[in-house]
């Protein structure tokens, strides 16, 4: 059907387009401050990480199990899950990247962006 | 070849790729992202396609699949290697007869390709959350990087077996 050399080529052009693609998400800002935390797709709290103060760690739980969530100024990150995978974990903190934590056994997503999405939010730690 | 001998060489196959995908989950992942990994199961499966025909492939995926989601212990795991599995399925056979026996690897690598995309549109309707999307393009470079591998190694294997027929 196609030459092997198109193959080839088709590929390339993906793999630079992808590899391109994913330094710009990364590396990209998303230009916000707020730590939307959803869980199942609804948005349960939205913490303003450049006005955290003191370091603060809370709990979310779902069916399947929990999540610690450690938020710090103009950061955040899942220090702890009981999920088998722990991708969540390894993820690190996050800044201002535009790629989120997922947690996915637990169906749980952090991601910075421009405005609260939950009904209060954050703006004062303990 | 009598059934018995069909059912029997498919289920060589099928506990193969069940032993692959075991081993390949006891691999720690270098990489914190969800979906990136080498695959290795796909080459029984691209095998399967390229010498036994579809309905084979078929059913040893569709088995290989059930009885990993239940051996890992992780039902939810069952919905996304399904999706994959269904959309690396369906392509592979799309392109089975498109293809010269040294081009077998372009199927390793859409065959992932469509692995990771079902696996990421899973995720994407589980967790109701579209910003998932930002992996596709790390998944994209993962897909064609481990898909180049699976595919070269199960294209090796078909063209250098000579006792094997290729059925197209």
């Amino acid at each position: 059907m196609m030459k092997t050399r198109t193959w080839i080529l088709l590929f390339s052009i993906l793999l630079i387009v992808g590899i391109a693609a994913s330094v710009a998400v990364f590396f990209g800002r998303t230009g916000g401050t707020v730590a939307n935390i959803y869980q199942d797709g609804v948005c349960i709290r939205s913490i303003d990480l450049s006005t955290v103060d003191a370091p603060y760690d809370f709990t979310v739980s779902c069916d399947s199990g929990e999540n610690t969530v450690s938020v710090e100024r103009g950061r955040i990150c899942i220090r702890d899950a009981d999920c088998p995978d722990q991708v969540c974990v390894a993820f690190g903190w996050l800044a201002d990247s535009a790629a989120p934590i997922v947690c996915l056994p637990h169906r749980l997503v952090i991601r910075i962006e421009k405005q609260a999405k939950s009904g209060g939010i954050d703006a004062v730690a303990r | 070849m009598s059934r018995m001998q069909r059912i029997a060489r498919d289920a060589v196959l099928t506990a193969v790729g069940l032993a692959v995908f075991w081993i390949e989950l006891q691999i720690p992942t270098p990489f914190p992202i969800p979906g990136v990994k080498l695959g290795l199961s796909n080459v029984v499966t691209l095998f399967a396609m390229f010498t036994l025909g579809p309905w084979d492939t078929l059913v040893i995926l569709a088995v290989r699949i059930l009885l990993g989601g239940i051996f890992s212990g992780q039902i939810m795991s069952l919905l996304y290697s399904a999706a994959g599995g269904l959309l690396c399925y369906l392509v592979t056979l799309g392109m089975r007869k498109l293809v010269t026996p040294r081009q077998i690897w372009t199927c390793g690598i859409m065959g992932a390709i469509a692995h990771n995309a079902g696996q990421l549109a899973v995720a994407v309707a589980v967790t109701q959350t579209p910003q998932l999307l930002a992996y596709a393009p790390i998944l994209l470079v993962s897909a064609i990087l481990t898909g180049l591998f699976t595919g070269l190694l199960t294209q090796f294997l078909i063209t250098r077996l000579k006792q094997i027929f290729l059925k197209r």
